[in-house]
């Protein structure tokens, strides 16, 4: 491994830039995204930064059932994100589309059908210490060796 | 003919400064903002829909889920209506009971709604205070009813768990904490002058057209309607002799004040009924039955109504929801945002007027 690989890989565990995008959920899991950078849980002490600029991220975090507004839009979000990018599933709804998935309902889960999702956060909601867990573990691991891969 | 409209600004539906997805067109003439659209439809999930021909046992939940943010009020208003198209009495220890975890559900909501317009306006500092206040109100939330957001406490005939010694007092301990907090912060937002330049007398919502457009909720509030306040025709609020609390000025530092009133408001009322709360059962039964009704309740937002048709099996046949937030969306685009004098003030008069793009829009 060269050095500098070495070297972006620690990097790359230090700073993890995250983007979300509320996709039709019912806020729940966007105000315990945004619990996130209480000081209570700090997610920035773990060099993890939230913004909502996709097009300088590394993590995009979605949240809530696909509805039929977002099905074209959200392959251009996720399209603008430079590579090395990872997508997070927050909550059940992307996932099954929670209690919305019944007869009659307007949205079209789950997210895997339009953006590749690295992992999934189960519950309605999941509290702040899960979504900051899921974050901290996948994010190095997938970047790690991203340039020796692509060789 | 004189041209008077420049360019068209749109805003969103991914912008930095909200977290739901919604668009606002604002035509300008040079930096002044003449007309505001917004365009709505990224969140529409059908809710409505699904609830219909359902059984009351899932559709409390559903309602639950209308909004995360003001989840027990939802999930107050239905059981409520329920109770009253069926007869339903509740006992008066639960009663209480609801009004604590919906002040609590409020407060935490209020704090959500001013740390969205702190971080809006970039004073990140008050914004990250307020937002370790709300963690300590969730901590309570979490303690009586076993969930930090979609709680679903109530049920028809009282609520699931009762409220023990020690939690009341934990309550109160931690309450009397978030209120020493509070009053400095809101120090801090008073005689802030950065903040009062992006604040005072930006996006009026005179009290004429506060009425004109239904304004609901904090925002008529503090336009100087507090009779548009709910809870004045609650019973049980009647009884713990609540009294809106209003301002007069109707601009974004207004708005945001009356927030932090109802914060310390809502912390008298659980005070209030941590004293009062009587012995007794919390869980009284009954059955749903068939009826008809329009039930209302105060939202952090606003004015909540629920249209109800039920079967004889408590079957819901056919459902409507006002959420309260369409209302003030419209009031934001038609009379705060025209004129004002910066685009930059768009977005911060429009998070003053605290907007629920998921409850609007269900």
């Amino acid at each position: 491994m060269s050095i500098l690989q070495e070297i972006k890989n620690r990097v790359r565990s230090k700073s993890i830039h995250v983007t979300f995008v509320d996709v039709g959920s019912c806020n729940g899991c966007d105000i315990e995204v945004l619990a996130c950078l209480a000081p209570r849980y700090d997610i920035e002490q773990y060099g993890i930064y939230v913004h909502n600029n996709p097009r300088e991220a590394d993590v995009l975090l979605v949240m809530g059932a696909i509805t039929p507004q977002w099905t074209d839009k959200l392959r251009d979000l996720w399209d603008k994100i430079p590579e090395p990018k990872a997508a997070i599933a927050v909550g059940n709804c992307p996932i099954s589309g929670c209690v919305f998935a019944r007869r009659h309902m307007y949205i079209e889960p789950p997210v895997e059908k339009y953006i590749p999702i690295a992992a999934q956060v189960p519950g309605c909601p999941p509290r702040p210490t899960e979504i900051l867990n899921a974050i901290l573990s996948l994010a190095p691991t997938l970047f790690k060796d991203y340039e020796e891969k692509q060789r | 003919m004189k041209k008077t409209v420049d360019v068209s600004i749109p805003i969103g539906p991914v912008h930095p400064c909200w977290k739901e997805p919604i668009r606002i067109k604002c035509e300008t003439a040079g930096e002044r903002v003449r007309r505001a659209e917004v365009e709505l439809g990224y969140m529409k999930k059908g809710i409505e829909r699904i609830m219909r021909g359902r059984p009351w046992q899932e559709v409390m939940f559903l309602a639950e889920r209308v909004c995360g943010i003001c989840s027990v009020i939802h999930n107050m208003v239905f059981i409520e209506a329920m109770e009253a198209i069926s007869g339903i009495t509740v006992p008066p220890r639960a009663a209480y009971l609801r009004v604590i975890v919906n002040e609590l559900d409020r407060i935490a909501s209020h704090l959500i709604a001013n740390f969205s317009y702190c971080y809006t306006i970039e004073h990140e500092t008050l914004a990250m205070y307020l937002l370790n206040v709300r963690e300590v109100v969730l901590d309570n939330l979490e303690r009586i009813t076993g969930s930090r957001i979609n709680t679903a406490y109530m049920i028809p005939g009282g609520v699931r768990f009762d409220l023990s010694e020690e939690d009341a007092a934990a309550l109160l301990a931690d309450l009397a904490t978030v209120e020493a907090e509070m009053r400095r912060y809101v120090k801090m937002f008073e005689t802030g002058p950065l903040i009062g330049l992006r604040s005072r007398g930006i996006g009026i919502l005179t009290q004429e057209a506060a009425i004109e457009a239904h304004a609901v909720g904090p925002t008529a509030r503090a336009s100087g309607i507090p009779e548009c306040d709910q809870r004045l025709r609650h019973p049980t609020y009647r009884e713990l002799g609540f009294a809106p609390v209003s301002r007069t000025e109707g601009d974004n530092f207004a708005r945001v004040m009356v927030r932090f009133d109802e914060v310390f408001q809502s912390i008298g009322l659980i005070r209030a009924c941590i004293d009062r709360l009587p012995d007794g059962p919390v869980r009284g039964g009954g059955d749903c039955g068939p009826g008809e009704i329009v039930y209302r309740g105060e939202a952090p937002r606003g004015e909540l109504a629920y249209c109800i048709r039920s079967d004889e099996y408590g079957r819901i046949l056919d459902i409507s929801i006002r959420t309260p937030s369409i209302m003030n969306i419209e009031a934001c685009s038609h009379y705060m945002v025209r004129d004002v004098t910066s685009l930059a003030d768009v977005t911060s008069t429009f998070i003053s007027a605290d907007p629920c793009i998921a409850c609007t829009e269900r």
